[in-house]
């Protein structure tokens, strides 16, 4: 008689099992494996369904039914659950619409001018020896625009042109003398006639110069000091840009405001307290500083207060015990920028703002794993129990890697943190648990990319980049050409992909691929490199990363195509064989928290 | 030697003069030539197709009537990249656009 076991791992985004069979001689075959997405937050009740999910996966693999199962063991899930929040620093308020940074495809003419802002319509009116910059709404073709300002050139000085159509081009065509002309301005209404502009368009290849220096603007709208401090918002703005108009309205006004984001403060053998403001390198080395922590709240009423709130308010739905202890225990602070659309802009200008992004850690007594495996028992009619610790499961199952030997250290990079063990020779465990993981890679790139998707910044994170060059083949991300039999379909053509397992996905929005990557790159070695330094001098003896020479990547974020070689080439300094798992030969680094419980089945039964 | 220009073709049979004009505009927005030339076919398909194949840069636009198509050399017949029956103003300039986005290497509107 052969007994099936089943080992169920939940973590904060997927569900993991490993079936096994002990023959009656004894010995562990192992049969199948499954995963999916969890379902409800880790520990709690709605898990119950994404298990059943995965055990059915896994069975019907082999052909086999969920009721030949004959335990289920449920691992001890630590009761630390991942969480993130971002909050902007900064904030860049633009009244009476003083300022158009804009990058319209096709602007049409090259240089700067600086007019009065006269609508087509009043064009009869004008009188010459002022300079002027004509703004044309969608209402007059490019036609009628050209022939209206034909008419007028010999009379009027006209400098520039600001279009609300697309028809920059059309209308340069036609005109008699060459002149910077700027279209797809949306709100070409909110062009009050008389007010002082200037306008550029940058030179083919390059972009403006003139605007996008604060003493540029002030040079050719005659601004004093004080006037030019006010206006340097703007100018930052506009940096990059391939065209751009500036309003010098009188009662117009620009601002960056510095929002009060509030303080942290951390409860623990050395507490302290921060301001968000302070960055989070500095947040991050004081935190190092304050060895075991505690506790970690915000100031009540500020931003980064809310943010803590709401991240224990997740956690008082996991543990409803009325005594609930629920604490932060770890936080990682990171250095972003997001893109923010500036309040009162003409065309949907944004701003980079500073913005710090954090996961926490937050811990709990234990989480209500008992009531998992009775309901798991009742709906399945299987026993069901709840074995070992977590991070001596992973260990065990992470030894199951051919060429791996004790004393070993294990990086279990998850969705939710980033945990790491090291296991002695004689079976002694070390742990911790980092906040940090991918799901804060994810929130990094939807923020510094601004494509406020949180689907789209996964994919991004998980697939390799290409750009569809012509219908026959794409530019791979490492410069790699690669060209195909039938055509690409044309909804790809001249778009940056993603190339994943089931064909191509396409990005909306227009961001160049080098930026993608950088995005990318840039927020998988702030998340991953600093945690995995951060966890593993916790665990290390001595807390001296020499004194350990053998690091297992296991997890879902270890089979990234990218983060385990960047580790790799981070711990190469230390003389630190690390590498990415490959439990039971097969697997990957997935798996090992459950492949753990079917081997510890073994242990316990002797 | 024949020696064509780099420029879109834009075959025609009987074309509506709106609609052509409006194509002309969203590839000249986006800084292209094109050469319109009268054809014998009145196939839409084959039209944009035999443009598409005729057109140095690889981009053809058919207008037949009030149907206008777009194509580009290597992609089979009848399967246009962007087709209209009685476009409006603003498909025509799309069309147009994208014609010219084709040779740019640029995303299509």
């Amino acid at each position: 008689m052969s007994d099936i076991i089943a080992g169920v791992d939940i973590g904060n985004s997927t569900t993991e099992v490993c079936v096994g069979e002990f023959g009656s001689d004894g010995k562990l075959n192992f049969l199948t494996s499954a995963s999916c997405r969890t379902t409800g937050t880790k520990g709690t009740l709605p898990n119950v369904h994404g298990v059943k999910t995965a055990l059915k996966k896994a069975m019907s693999r082999i052909g086999k039914d969920t009721n030949e199962i004959s335990l289920i063991r449920l691992n001890e899930a630590a009761p630390v659950i991942g969480d993130t929040a971002m909050e902007t620093l900064t904030e860049t308020i633009i009244t009476d619409s003083s300022m158009i940074g804009h990058n319209p495809s096709t602007p049409a003419g090259v240089g700067q001018a600086v007019g009065e802002i006269i609508s087509i319509e009043h064009l009869e009116r004008g009188v010459s020896g002022t300079p002027y910059i004509v703004a044309a709404s969608d209402v007059y073709a490019y036609e009628q625009v050209a022939a209206r300002v034909n008419a007028q050139s010999d009379r009027l000085n006209i400098v520039g042109i600001i279009l609300q159509a697309d028809e920059a081009v059309l209308v340069e065509n036609r005109l008699k003398k060459q002149i910077p002309i700027i279209d797809e301005v949306a709100r070409i209404d909110k062009l009050p006639d008389g007010v002082l502009a200037a306008v550029e368009v940058a030179f083919p290849g390059q972009t403006v110069r003139m605007l996008s220096n604060p003493y540029g603007i002030a040079t050719l709208l005659k601004l004093n000091a004080e006037e030019t401090r006010v206006i340097t918002p703007i100018a930052k703005s506009l940096i990059g840009k391939r065209s751009a108009v500036v309003l010098k309205t009188p009662g117009g006004n620009v601002r960056e405001n510095v929002l009060p984001a509030g303080e942290i403060y951390v409860q623990a053998d050395h507490p302290f307290s921060i301001n968000l403001d302070e960055g989070a390198e500095k947040i991050m080395q004081k935190l190092s500083e304050a060895d075991t922590i505690t506790d970690i709240t915000g100031q009540p009423d500020t931003n980064v207060g809310h943010m803590f709130s709401r991240i224990r308010h997740g956690m008082n739905e996991v543990d409803q015990s009325q005594d609930a202890d629920i604490r932060i225990t770890d936080i990682l602070a990171v250095d972003t920028l997001a893109p923010v659309q500036i309040s009162g802009a003409l065309a949907g200008e944004t701003c980079l703002e500073k913005a710090v992004g954090i996961a926490a850690m937050v811990k709990t007594q234990k989480l209500p794993m008992q009531e998992i495996a009775e309901r798991l028992q009742r709906e399945l009619g299987t026993k069901v129990e709840v074995a070992g610790v977590e991070a001596v499961m992973a260990s065990l199952g992470a030894i199951t890697t051919p060429g791996t030997k004790l004393p070993l250290a294990i990086l279990d990079m998850g969705g939710g943190s980033t945990d790491a063990a090291v296991i002695s020779e004689d079976g002694q465990v070390v742990m911790t648990h980092q906040a940090g993981a991918g799901e804060l890679v994810s929130m990094l790139i939807e923020t510094e990319l601004g494509l406020g998707d949180r689907h789209m910044a996964e994919q991004i994170k998980k697939y390799p980049l290409a750009k569809v060059e012509s219908l026959f083949h794409m530019r791979m991300e490492n410069g790699q050409m690669t060209f195909v039999n039938d055509s690409i379909d044309p909804r790809f053509y001249g778009r940056v992909v993603l190339l994943t397992e089931n064909g191509l996905i396409r990005m909306e929005q227009d961001i160049p691929m080098e930026k993608i990557l950088q995005v990318r790159r840039e927020a998988k070695r702030k998340v991953f490199v600093t945690n995995a330094f951060r966890a593993l001098r916790k665990v290390a003896p001595g807390h001296d990363l020499k004194n350990i020479s053998n690091v297992v990547l296991v997890g879902g974020s270890a089979q990234d195509f990218e983060i385990p070689e960047m580790l790799m080439e981070e711990f190469a300094d230390y003389r630190i064989v690390c590498g990415r798992g490959n439990i039971r030969g097969i697997e990957g680094p997935r798996n090992a928290v459950a492949t753990g419980l079917v081997l510890s089945y073994l242990g316990e039964k002797q | 030697m024949i020696i064509k220009k780099p420029a879109i073709f834009i075959y025609t049979y009987h074309p509506d003069g709106a609609i052509l004009r409006e194509i002309c505009a969203g590839i000249e927005e986006e800084g292209v030539f094109y050469e319109i030339s009268e054809q014998t076919v009145s196939d839409v398909d084959e039209l944009s197709w035999l443009a598409a194949n005729d057109s140095m840069l690889g981009s053809g636009v058919g207008v037949s009537g009030q149907r206008a198509a777009l194509q580009m050399r290597g992609i089979e017949k009848g399967h246009n990249l962007e087709a209209y029956v009685r476009p409006t103003k603003a498909e025509c300039r799309k069309l147009g656009a994208n014609s010219a986005r084709a040779i740019k290497k640029q995303p299509f509107k």
